[in-house]
């Protein structure tokens, strides 16, 4: 296997944008991450797309095809990736195995959407043979509805507050002050946080990710090719895909086995993250920052504790303590994180992928993580799927 | 005369010792299905046959959340929209299964409450007919 380098990073912000499609998302990305890398369109020999669920791709989540022409038909490869919402990191997987693989050396890494208006429907189809649709016709259990529900049973569990969770929103506004790509850039306080509607009880309002529209694109290429380009390169450490595992206690379809000892949740997660902690040789202490997938603020306490960086019901105590924010001993989304951004669903690991090299470049700002080395991204989605990843520098 | 439509069929029914999941078990492993299923899913079991089951009645409710607001098609619901608990059920026969909370205030309830099966309305169509589901109700 190569080393594989991250050269260019190319963020079109995240917001509502009904004027513009979604294939003119990714270009403004697409020429922002190769501006960035000091290349032109001609250079790219590949692209690894996330497929668009709501927006573009003929229907088909041929994204990637759509940019490709958007950008002038070259005759390359195009892999449009579909993996709910972890499908831009899945992406980014796919792009990374071409480079240090030696397919290619430069591959554009790309994911846009448009969403639509309001609380969006998991299920995509009809289809009584669909674990999917049958969750929401037979019960009814939209997205958070079923963070609730995981969110209660830690709140029974560890005796997380109300307050805590309203904290973790607080946090991630605080950081998002200071990126200009997110939708909701500015500080809300915990009165704006606790006073905002109760969605799912125990969840409200600001205390879930919003949907947006927004693109990311990120340029990848060998040592080779990264040393003509920049002197400061940040090196991809590890990339992995994981599915959950059957024991998995967080049922699936309307029904799956109770889990031996009742513990494994987010299966799929946990072990991308540790697969890619080992592809980097990286240790929970080596890590300087995660940028994790907080379609709700419960993910911020239960995912750092089922990868093994605290114990468990330690989650509640170190958001407390401050060791979250940028200047902790852990800070988690410095970008601001869903919270901030709203979900792009099939752009976010690619916008999480851009943020991580963005710290790692010394580039954040206001939400600069001081001397980050190492930062883990990870995203998930619909069907069980997982991905992160792990940059250096 | 209205009548009682189940929202999805083979999914549940009334039998002669009361309401029940009807499902399918892994012969090998003892894995449980709802739907039924061709095939057992444990990687970690080689049984390819499975057979018809029923699930229930008892169960533990292991946690629950309310929707708060009008959820998005296909879930069913009357106007006015009255929110509903929802969560996972761990029944006494080894299925972690979702249902809705059959009470009057959802707020009432709390993770680990004992809980039983029942056949009860999700909503009403047009003609008034019932359209059925599975609920646990607290004991």
């Amino acid at each position: 296997m190569r080393d594989v380098a991250v050269v260019g990073l190319g963020m079109h912000p995240w917001g509502k944008f009904p004027d513009k499609s979604v294939t003119s998302l990714m270009r403004e990305a697409t020429d922002n991450a190769l501006k960035d890398a000091g290349i032109g369109w001609r250079d790219i020999e590949a692209v690894s797309a996330a497929s668009s669920r709501f927006s573009g791709g003929k229907g088909w989540g041929l994204n990637g095809n759509d940019i490709v022409e958007e950008m002038g038909s070259t005759g390359i490869p195009v892999y449009n990736l579909s993996a709910g919402c972890a499908a831009g990191a899945n992406a980014f997987n796919v792009g990374y195995m071409m480079v240090a693989g030696g397919m290619h050396d430069m591959v554009l890494v790309v994911g846009g959407e448009k969403m639509p208006k309001g609380f969006i429907q998991t299920s995509g189809v009809e289809d009584e043979y669909d674990p999917e649709y049958l969750r929401q016709v037979c019960v009814g259990i939209p997205g958070p509805s079923f963070w609730g529900v995981m969110c209660r049973q830690r709140m029974a569990q560890h005796g997380t507050t109300e307050e805590q969770l309203a904290k973790i929103a607080v946090k991630a506004h605080k950081n998002s002050v200071h990126n200009k790509y997110a939708r909701f850039n500015k500080e809300f306080s915990m009165e704006d946080i606790l006073g905002s509607a109760m969605v799912s009880y125990p969840l409200r309002l600001f205390e879930i990710c919003p949907v947006s529209d927004g693109a990311a694109a990120i340029v990848i290429c060998s040592a080779e090719k990264a040393k003509q380009l920049t002197t400061k390169p940040v090196w991809v450490g590890g990339s992995s895909v994981a599915t959950n595992s059957f024991n998995d206690g967080i049922t699936r379809g309307l029904a799956g086995p109770v889990p031996p000892g009742g513990k494994t949740f987010h299966s799929e997660a946990a072990s991308a993250v540790a697969q890619a902690m080992e592809a980097a040789g990286t240790t929970h202490k080596d890590v300087d920052f995660i940028e994790l997938q907080d379609n709700t603020v419960y993910y911020e306490l239960c995912f750092p504790e089922e990868w093994g960086f605290w114990d468990a019901g330690q989650a509640e105590h170190e958001l407390e303590a401050g060791n979250t924010t940028p200047t902790g001993s852990l800070p988690i989304n410095p970008s601001g994180g869903f919270l901030s951004f709203g979900e792009a669903t099939t752009a976010q690991g690619i916008f999480q992928i851009v943020e991580l090299a963005t710290q790692l470049r010394g580039e954040g700002g206001g939400r600069q993580v001081p001397d980050a080395k190492v930062g883990l991204g990870q995203t998930l989605g619909l069907g069980g799927n997982a991905a992160a990843v792990v940059l250096k520098r | 005369m209205a009548d009682r439509i189940p929202v999805v069929a083979d999914l549940f029914a009334e039998t002669a010792e009361g309401p029940r999941l009807t499902g399918s078990k892994c012969a090998g492993c003892g894995a449980g299905y709802l739907p039924k299923s061709e095939v057992c899913h444990n990687p970690e079991c080689d049984g390819a046959k499975t057979e018809d089951a029923e699930f229930g009645p008892n169960g533990t409710l292991w946690s629950l959340a309310i929707q708060d607001y009008p959820p998005p098609a296909p879930v069913k619901f009357d106007q006015p929209y009255k929110p509903y608990a929802m969560g996972f059920i761990d029944l006494d026969d080894g299925l972690r299964v979702l249902g809705r909370i059959d009470v009057e205030d959802p707020h009432s309830v709390e993770p680990g409450a004992r809980v039983e099966l029942v056949i009860d309305a999700l909503a009403h169509d047009e003609e008034g007919n019932e359209i059925t589901g599975w609920k646990f109700k607290p004991v």
